[in-house]
C-alpha cells in the first residue's frame, strides 16, 4: 500500500536535507511533494524510492498533507527589485600576535667542503690552470664563493676536464709479472720442433724437442726417443740448436 | 741467485720441507719464511739469516751475499740495460760469464742476444751476480710503479 513520502521519510528518521541529498533533488521539491501541493514526477519517483530503500509503488504520486502542518506558501514574486541588501562587514580579523619565534635571520653563506677543495685542485691540474687565473675568469675571487655556487663550479671544470683529449697513459712494463716471454719461446719451438740444449746445474747437458712445458718444467723427448722432463729449477740455461744440426726424423 | 731462490733450492734439496715446518723448527715469525722465498726485494736481516743458515747447515756468508743481489736488482738492471740495448754481463751459477744485450725478459727467463746464431735463454735464478750492477735504475716513469707492482703477493701474508 503506498504511503505519503513524509510519512515514509520520518519512518527513516532521515531529514529532508538528507533526502533531497540523497536523492539528488531540490529541497524544496521534496516539501512541495510532501506538502502535496505537487504530484512526484515519475522521472524523480525512481530516485526517490532508491534514497528511501523502499519500492516504487510504495511511494504515493500525491501525498497527503501532514496533519496540522501549515500548507507551503510560496514567496510572492517581487515587482521590484529590492532594496540592496547590506551585508555588514565581518570584523576585520585581530592583528596577529607576533610568535616568540625569532624572524629567520639569512643564514651566512655555506664555505665549500674540503673535498671540494681539493677536488677543485685536481681539476686545476688537469687543465693546466692556477687559481689566479681561474679567479681572473670568474671575475671574483674563490673566496666568496658558497657551497652551492662551488659546486656549480666544479661541475663545469669536470665537464671541461672531459672534453679536453687525455694524452695516452703510460703504463709500467713489467715482464716480472708474467712469463709470456719464455711460454711464446717455448711455444715456437715446440710447433718447429726445434732441438733445445739444456745446460743443468750439475753441470750436465740436455738435447732434445721439446714436447710440452710449464711454468714449472719443461719436458722433451731425446734424439734416442726418451722423453725427459727437467725442473726448471734444474736449468741454468737453454739455446737452440741451429737447424742445420736438427737430426733427420 | 738471490737469497730467496737459493732458500727454495735449499728447500727442495730438503725433500721439500713446508715452510711452517722451518718457521716451527727455527724461531722465525710467522709467515716470513715464505716472504723470503717469493718476495722480490731483500728481506730479513742477518739474524735471520743467521738462522736459517744453521738450520740448512750453510755458511752464514753464503747466504749473506745472496741477500744483496734480490731479483728486483736484476729486474732493474735487465729493464735498464734492455732500454739502452747496452750490453749485460752475467755471472751463472755453473760458473759460465755470459755477455750479451738483453732482447726480453720476464718472470723466469731472460734472452741474452751473445752474438751466435741464436739467443741463449737464461733461468733467472740461475744468474749469480751480474754487471754493470745498476742500483734503482730504469725507465723513471716506471720505477715507482715497478717498485710495488711486480711483487705480485705482496699483500698475501700468511696469518
Amino acid at each position: 500500500m503506498a504511503e505519503n513520502l513524509w510519512a515514509l521519510r520520518e519512518q527513516k528518521r532521515i531529514s529532508v536535507a538528507a533526502l533531497a541529498n540523497r536523492a539528488g533533488l531540490p529541497i524544496g521539491l521534496i516539501m512541495e511533494y510532501e506538502s502535496g501541493q505537487r504530484s512526484i514526477d515519475p522521472r524523480h519517483l525512481s530516485r526517490l524510492a532508491r534514497a528511501l530503500y523502499v519500492e516504487e509503488s510504495t511511494i504515493k504520486l500525491q501525498s497527503d498533507p501532514r496533519p496540522g502542518a501549515a500548507p507551503l506558501e510560496r514567496q510572492p514574486v517581487r515587482e521590484t527589485p529590492p532594496a540592496p541588501v547590506t551585508i555588514p562587514k565581518p570584523p576585520a580579523p585581530r592583528p596577529r600576535e607576533k610568535s616568540a619565534r625569532p624572524k629567520p635571520v639569512p643564514r651566512p653563506p655555506v664555505p665549500p667542503r674540503p673535498s671540494q677543495l681539493a677536488h677543485l685542485d685536481n681539476l686545476l691540474k688537469r687543465i693546466k690552470k692556477t687559481t689566479a687565473e681561474l679567479e681572473a675568469e670568474l671575475g671574483k675571487p674563490l673566496s666568496s664563493l658558497d657551497r652551492s655556487a662551488f659546486s656549480t663550479l666544479l661541475k663545469d671544470l669536470q665537464a671541461r676536464v672531459q672534453a679536453t683529449p687525455m694524452p695516452a697513459r703510460h703504463r709500467a712494463y713489467l715482464p716480472e709479472a708474467v712469463d709470456e716471454f719464455e711460454a711464446r719461446y717455448l711455444t715456437a719451438a715446440q710447433e718447429h720442433r726445434d732441438l733445445l740444449h739444456f745446460t743443468l746445474f750439475d753441470g750436465s747437458t740436455v738435447d732434445g724437442v721439446v714436447v710440452g712445458f710449464s711454468p714449472y718444467s719443461i719436458t722433451v723427448e731425446t734424439p734416442d726417443g726418451a722423453e725427459v722432463t727437467v725442473n726448471k729449477l734444474a736449468i741454468v740455461c737453454y739455446t737452440r740448436r741451429p737447424r742445420r744440426q736438427e737430426p733427420t726424423p | 741467485m738471490s737469497l730467496g731462490d737459493y732458500l727454495r733450492l735449499l728447500r727442495a734439496k730438503r725433500q721439500g720441507i713446508t715452510p711452517w715446518e722451518i718457521e716451527a723448527a727455527t724461531e722465525l715469525p710467522k709467515g716470513l719464511y715464505r716472504q723470503l722465498e717469493q718476495r722480490y726485494r731483500a728481506m730479513g736481516d742477518d739474524d735471520v739469516i743467521r738462522m736459517l743458515a744453521d738450520f740448512y747447515g750453510v755458511p752464514f756468508a753464503e747466504l749473506r751475499w745472496r741477500f744483496d743481489w734480490p731479483r728486483k736488482a736484476l729486474s732493474r738492471t735487465l729493464m735498464a740495460m734492455s732500454l739502452r740495448q747496452e750490453p749485460l754481463t752475467l755471472h751463472l751459477w755453473n760458473g759460465q760469464v755470459v755477455t750479451g744485450t738483453v732482447m726480453w725478459w720476464d718472470l723466469g727467463a731472460l734472452a741474452l742476444d751473445v752474438g751466435a746464431e741464436e739467443p741463449l735463454i737464461v733461468q733467472r735464478h740461475a744468474v749469480e751476480r751480474w754487471s754493470p750492477r745498476l742500483p734503482n735504475v730504469g725507465h723513471p716513469a716506471d720505477e715507482a710503479d715497478a717498485d710495488d707492482a711486480d711483487d705480485p703477493d705482496e699483500d698475501e701474508i700468511e696469518e
